[in-house]
């Protein structure tokens, strides 16, 4: 979605003169802002009146944003920490954060004062002390800070224990020492009943102890139900989390079905190697390859999962979009993946900095899957707007698509690149060509790549000499790929050479004649061509002499081979024959009987000829490379064979993948896959690659993830459960209580341990109201604290019981 | 997760008005500037820097001319960062008024510094929702606000914070007044104890335009990109119903209004069984309930278009343009056509204000004079100009006012509303027409050198090849073609004229307008109703004040390809 800002300034028509007069406003303004003198401030800070010290606190916050020294103030502000004042405070608080490292000293002062504020009776206040405490970067206080946080767990306003839990890995920063301590902290907060502390808990793991998956196994069923509920970064680091978990914790089952003529079926067809790679491991027994397909079997936890964050598609956050499409590729089958086209296209609409990175997203999933976005192709349609890297983004999705759309997408597309050919930015039109070239290499149809290679021989007609050369790379690329199929396409291109100036295009069309005029030895027009050149040598540029001085060696080695083989196999008609003749260039016609190296023959005449022209050019390279042809062929009859293996080797086919290719193998929403190839092959620091799915009967015992209930009464669910979870007395009571006074506290998996979302707890809170009986209202922050202490007993007695199983 | 590790913030000069470090020891805002500048503008919105210690990953966003720069060691998400980033120019602007201007971040250090430390904690997003940060930060006081949001230079030193103690005596509801109830975080994104001594509801949908014309005038893809404002200002939580309507009814809602997204307040559920209804509980003040898109061209449009040719153009778009290129003796002219809908012309210049509903019974007679008479307005047609060209030595519009000067990138032609509307007002009966033209003449750098370098070196013929398969001809053809090019190279040097003007031509041209009262998508609001049974603390007979208002906005959206 759009940002508010964005939208906002759509409906305000002055703000761009606002804006205007504010810059004008700005060169006047610079100066208005003088610093108060050391003693005055000082004094403001000393006052006893709260307006005075918060006056001081604000100038003193402002010189420390513009780089003015602050730190001789640094106690008399610290003086303040125990102000009664909230406003003085939090600007203390503020100030401390920021400053406290350059004076450890001085900060250790008001410790004890934060200290003091963890059981201040207001909990915003209570998180503020925590958060502030935690967030001082002098290490002598980690015990300190640790106990902090140990309060801060067993706090009974989700705010506060929200504070702890991102207090955690500060902490761990401070000093990691203190990590067996935090673990236990953060699997106690990990099963809060809060959705609001739980998203919280999870980002503090991931900071904290990733690998500790034994950590979440009792809490997975509850994440993934309070997923909906989580803020958006909440929602973001559990579908983080859950990835990773469910590679290490879900063994890959698949099964191979017959294929169906089923609706799906067509789509599914194209895309074998998709998993393919992956599952081979597990298939040891190939025999029903050609029979079947591959179905992925969901595990049911699995799927439960994959199932809830189904809603958060519609977020409008476009990073929660991309993070439950990247858990769809990567846990899911096509069928989960289908639902998340829709939403990836809706990035589209967003600011152009997160269109720039989403469009990056969705190429690497129109790399693996590029059938789903076919229906979308008119919204990847470039627009002269886009910045250059989202234009040249869009094409690689057109060209990406291209093969698997219906016709008439198909003509849209080579439309739109053929417009793109003639735009007058050089650099979308090297693109455009480029895309042309990828679409007539990825075409199924031969008729399809000749209408691409059609509309790159239309540009070689352009004027624009950058567009030519730039489409004839692409058309030697595709001929380089079929030699056989454009021996007419080789012809063409030499007719046009008489057109032709650009000295790049007019080089690599000599080039091609060299290489390729020999497939068709009926018509081999490369002498011909050479004879042509060879008029106009004294006007080309070097390196079309260079090519053409390439194409004499060629032509004659080809000459010579020829006449080799005419020896063993005398009654095999000449090649050349044809073409000399028609040309009447030569009056005598050599017959293939007179000797084997006449030296009237046009065609080594023609190649003494180019290597003089050669040899007084003002290129010393070209001159070098005249001598060395000549050296190479000078003795016709023992040097063939290694001037032939010089010459007249095959060409590697070059292969112009889409440029996105390169980074195929860096996850979907990692900054690594933005950059691209200049992160380095491992990516950027911090990448992490997709751990591998975990080896069938190398899995956690699914029953861990069996809910505990939570409060020591322990119902088992059967492996395939997940709706019917075990309720306690203690946790009906929590239910009840919760909706105390209209703002109830562990409402979202209340009563029925069944998925509750915030709106169904809106829907029934009026009912509820009434419901409520006013006794048990009296017993709900006992029954928090207790719950907390027990249940960390609990995880702790859970954890020994999966390593018992684990080295079972 | 942690790794925003700081934000430093640029005003238009480049001068850096804030710097925030949460996390880790980042590059400062002096190394990092001149590396983020060295990038060629238009700059990518997350660029790799090796050469600083540590390499950072930086995040840039542009919001109101303020650059927002945010370094980065290790791989983050790089769309959650650059989310981030929005919200914190979100949450400046709610706290400290729109637009955002380097003096209000300069005179607010102190509420901008709590904003922080709320939104982030040590490099991990916190608290994002506008709402909650009202609830434990308090906004600047009522006076810097109301100046500041009028958009003055405090120049006057009464208004900085620095004097503004004085009001600080004011009572304020500061965490404390609503410290006894927040032991629980009810709904996230609404804050506690709202009161408004009078309630009001408004609704805003804007519909942006992104239509494509192919260069014979016909849709290549059209769509409308449809955000839903709301602004509530209500006491207490109350429970809103907001139906919606498309002119084929409510059922096809469903079909017009593809992939939407939702503020998270919104039930999915019951949008998901009635599509059209959104049922939520709002935040306080103004968010962003919904986006949507529109497809204008109807489902399969590519298929209908190719089945039929003649098929005519029912793309509904109130102003669009028309290119010629290659005019004049030696094809170095262009010309723009403005086209106008008559149904958008009126003479009475109506401006769409909200038109409000008086009554919520009101809503049949919503339409007020706007919707019946929207017109269009801020016509400007954008034509950029390729890098070959010179000079345009002429400029010729018909009405409204052309720009151009050597080195621009475009030509910027604005048309007033009122002179599009006066044209347009004869042109009531001959349906959708032309109003107004400009005319150019391109000058081409290779004017001048054309005397110099003529004659040298082959020229380009007229000819295109066809891929017939007729190589065997090749011999044959050849002694004709060699005397054509001589011929060529005597004849027709006003053919290459044209040939190298053809170059300079245009290759698009966009225009912008907006249309107050009329959308795109023709979807309305039927309804806006407070549902008393679910909502708290709502007075049962209170009736809020009601406003809709729609708008159509092309910025540079619709584009003709030519």
């Amino acid at each position: 979605m759009e940002s508010i800002s964005r939208v906002t300034s759509m409906l305000e028509t002055a703000r761009d003169l606002t804006l205007e007069a504010a810059r004008d406003a700005s060169f006047a303004r610079k100066s208005s802002t003088r610093p108060l003198p050391p003693v005055q401030l000082k004094k403001l800070l000393d006052s006893r009146h709260d307006k005075e010290i918060l006056d001081g606190l604000r100038k003193v916050l402002s010189m420390s944003y513009k780089h003015q020294p602050t730190l001789q103030y640094f106690s008399n502000i610290i003086k303040n920490i125990a102000s009664p004042n909230l406003e003085i405070k939090k600007l203390v608080y503020a100030y401390l954060v920021q400053h406290a490292e350059e004076a450890p000293d001085t900060a250790l002062l008001s410790i004890n004062t934060i200290q003091k504020s963890l059981s201040d009776s207001n909990p915003q206040l209570r998180a503020l002390a925590l958060r502030t405490m935690s967030s001082i970067r002098v290490p002598v206080i980690s015990q300190i800070v640790a106990l902090g946080i140990k309060r801060g767990v067993g706090d009974m306003s989700p705010y506060v224990r929200k504070a702890a839990a991102l207090a955690i890995p500060k902490c761990y920063r401070l000093d990691p020492s203190t990590m067996p301590l935090l673990v236990e902290h953060l699997s106690t907060l990990l099963g809060d009943k809060q959705y609001y502390v739980a998203g919280a808990a999870v980002m503090a793991f991931l900071e904290l102890c990733p690998e500790r998956m034994d950590l979440i196994h009792p809490h997975y069923r509850s994440l993934v139900r309070k997923i909906v509920d989580m803020d958006e970064w909440g929602q973001l680091a559990t579908m983080r989390l859950m990835l990773l978990y469910a590679r290490k914790s879900f063994p890959k089952r698949t099964k191979r079905v017959k294929k169906t003529k089923s609706v799906g079926d067509q789509e599914r067809k194209p895309r074998k190697g998709f998993y393919d790679s992956e599952s081979s491991e597990d298939e040891a027994g190939g025999a029903s390859e050609e029979h079947g397909e591959e179905v992925l079997i969901l595990d049911p936890d699995l799927d439960l999962f994959l199932r809830s964050i189904h809603p958060l598609l519609q977020s409008r956050t476009s990073a929660v979009i991309i993070a439950v499409a990247r858990c769809y590729l990567y846990l899911g089958n096509t069928t989960y993946l289908d639902n998340a086209i829709g939403p990836l296209i809706t990035l589209l609409r967003s600011a152009p900095d997160i269109q720039e990175v989403a469009l990056y997203n969705i190429i690497q999933i129109c790399l693996h899957y590029p059938q789903a976005f076919v229906s979308y192709a008119s919204h990847f349609l470039v627009r002269a707007t886009d910045s250059p890297s989202i234009q040249d983004l869009k094409l690689e999705i057109l060209t990406l698509i291209f093969s698997y759309s219906p016709p008439t997408t198909r003509s849209l597309i080579l439309a739109e690149l053929s417009h793109f050919t003639t735009s007058s930015n050089p650099h979308l039109v090297r693109s455009a060509v480029q895309a042309i070239g990828r679409c007539a290499q990825s075409s199924p149809t031969t008729q399809l790549s000749t209408q691409c290679l059609k509309l790159l021989l239309k540009q070689l007609s352009s004027p624009d000499a950058h567009l030519v050369a730039s489409s004839l790379d692409v058309i030697r690329h595709l001929i380089q790929r079929d030699p056989q199929a454009h021996v007419k396409t080789i012809v063409r291109l030499a007719k046009s050479l008489d057109a032709l100036t650009a000295p790049a295009a007019r080089a690599s069309i000599i080039w091609l004649v060299g290489e390729f005029a020999s497939v068709d030895p009926e018509h081999n027009i490369a002498a011909d061509v050479l004879r042509i050149l060879v008029k106009g040598y004294a006007g080309e540029t070097d390196a079309v002499r260079a090519q053409t001085v390439l194409l004499a060696a060629k032509v004659y080695l080809q000459y010579l081979l020829a006449t080799k083989k005419e020896d063993s196999v005398p009654e095999q008609p000449k090649n050349e024959d044809s073409t000399i003749e028609e040309g009447g260039w030569s009056p005598t016609a050599t017959t293939p009987e007179t000797s084997k190296l006449d030296s009237n023959h046009p065609i080594p005449l023609l190649y003494q000829h180019t290597l003089l022209l050669a040899r007084y050019t003002p290129s010393y390279d070209l001159r070098d490379r005249a001598r060395l042809y000549r050296s190479l062929l000078s003795t016709p009859t023992t040097s063939t064979a290694l001037a032939s293996l010089l010459l007249l080797a095959d060409k590697p086919v070059p292969l112009a993948p889409s440029p996105s290719q390169s980074r195929k193998d860096f996850v979907l929403g990692s900054a690594s896959l933005v950059i691209g190839e200049q992160s380095g092959t491992g990516g950027l620091k911090g990448y992490e690659a997709l751990p591998p799915w975990v080896k069938e009967g190398e899995e956690p015992d699914p029953k861990l993830r069996d809910e505990v209930g939570g409060r020591g009464e322990y119902v088992s669910i059967g492996a395939a459960g997940g709706n019917v979870a075990g309720v306690s007395a203690g946790e009906r009571l929590d239910g009840a209580t919760g909706s105390k006074g209209g703002l109830g506290v562990g409402r979202v998996n209340g009563a029925g341990g069944k998925e509750k979302t915030l709106d169904d707890w809106l829907d029934e809170e009026s009912e509820e109201e009434e419901s409520s009986s006013g006794e048990e209202e009296s017993g709900e922050e006992e029954s928090e604290e207790e719950s907390g202490v027990e249940y960390e007993t609990e995880s702790e007695e859970d954890n020994e019981g999966e390593e018992g199983r684990l080295v079972k | 997760m942690s790794a925003i590790e700081a934000l430093y913030i640029f005003d238009e000069h480049n001068t850096c008005v804030l710097e925030h470090v949460w996390n880790g020891r980042p590059p400062s805002a002096q190394i990092l500037l001149p590396l983020y500048l060295a990038h060629q503008s238009p700059r990518p919105s997350l660029i790799y820097i090796s050469n600083t210690n540590p390499a950072s990953l930086i995040y840039s966003i542009v919001q109101d001319r303020l650059l927002f720069l945010s370094p980065s060691s290790v791989d983050t998400d790089p769309l959650a960062h650059l989310e981030f980033l929005h919200r914190v120019a979100d949450v400046l602007e709610d706290f400290l008024g729109s637009p955002l201007l380097s003096q209000k971040i300069e005179t607010s250090y102190d509420v901008i510094a709590q904003l922080l430390g709320e939104m982030c904690d040590g490099g991990t997003v916190a608290t994002t929702e506008p709402n909650a940060l009202r609830d434990v930060v308090e906004a600047p006081s009522w006076m810097n606000k109301l100046l500041g949001g009028v958009g003055l230079p405090s120049a006057s030193p009464s208004i900085t914070p620095s004097s503004s103690g004085a009001f600080s005596s004011i009572p304020r509801q500061g965490i404390s007044s609503n410290a006894n109830n927040s032991n629980s975080i009810a709904i996230p994104w609404r804050r506690n104890n709202v009161r408004h001594t009078s309630n009001e509801l408004y609704v805003d949908i804007i519909e942006t335009l992104h239509v494509t014309l192919s260069p014979s005038g016909r849709p290549l893809s059209a769509f409308a990109h449809g955000t839903i404002a709301f602004t509530a200002k209500i006491s207490g939580v109350p429970d809103l119903l907001l139906a919606l309507t498309a002119p084929g009814g409510a059922h096809s809602l469903a079909s017009i209004l593809q992939l939407p997204v939702f503020h998270p307040c919104v039930r999915l559920a019951r949008w998901k069984e009635r599509p059209g209804e959104l049922s939520f509980v709002p935040p306080d003040g103004r968010f962003l309930l919904a986006g949507y898109e529109v497809d204008l061209l109807g489902p399969d449009y590519l298929g209908r278009a190719v089945a039929s040719p003649k098929m005519g153009m029912n793309l509904n778009i109130p102003a669009s343009v028309e290119v010629r290129t290659g005019l004049g003796a030696t094809g170095s002219d262009f010309e723009v056509r403005l086209l106008l809908d008559p149904k958008f012309a009126s003479k009475g210049g109506l401006s769409g204000g909200r038109d409000a509903f008086s009554k919520p019974t009101g809503f049949g007679a919503k339409a007020g004079g706007t919707s019946s008479h929207p017109i269009v307005e801020d016509i400007l047609i954008r034509i950029p100009i390729a890098g070959g060209v010179r000079n345009l030595s002429e400029l010729r519009p018909s009405k409204g006012e052309a720009h151009y000067s050597p080195g621009d990138s475009a030509v910027e032609w604005r048309v007033a509303g009122r002179d599009a509307s006066a044209l347009s007002g004869n042109l009531h009966s001959s349906g959708a027409g032309v109003v107004a033209t400009l005319r150019c003449t391109v000058v081409g750098a290779q004017d001048d050198e054309e005397d110099e370098s003529g004659g040298a070196g082959l020229e380009i013929k007229a000819e295109t090849w066809e891929y017939d398969d007729t190589g065997g001809a090749y011999q044959n053809k050849k002694a004709d073609k060699e005397s054509v090019i001589d011929e060529k190279n005597s004849v027709d040097r006003s053919a290459k004229r044209i040939k190298s003007n053809r170059t300079l031509m245009p290759g698009s041209a966009s225009i912008s307008f907006q249309v107050k009262g009329w959308l795109a998508s023709g979807i309305k609001v039927d309804k806006l109703v407070i549902d008393t049974q679910r909502s708290r603390g709502v007075g049962a007979n209170m009736q809020p004040y009601k406003g809709v208002k729609y708008l159509t906005v092309s910025k540079d959206g619709v584009e003709i390809r030519c």
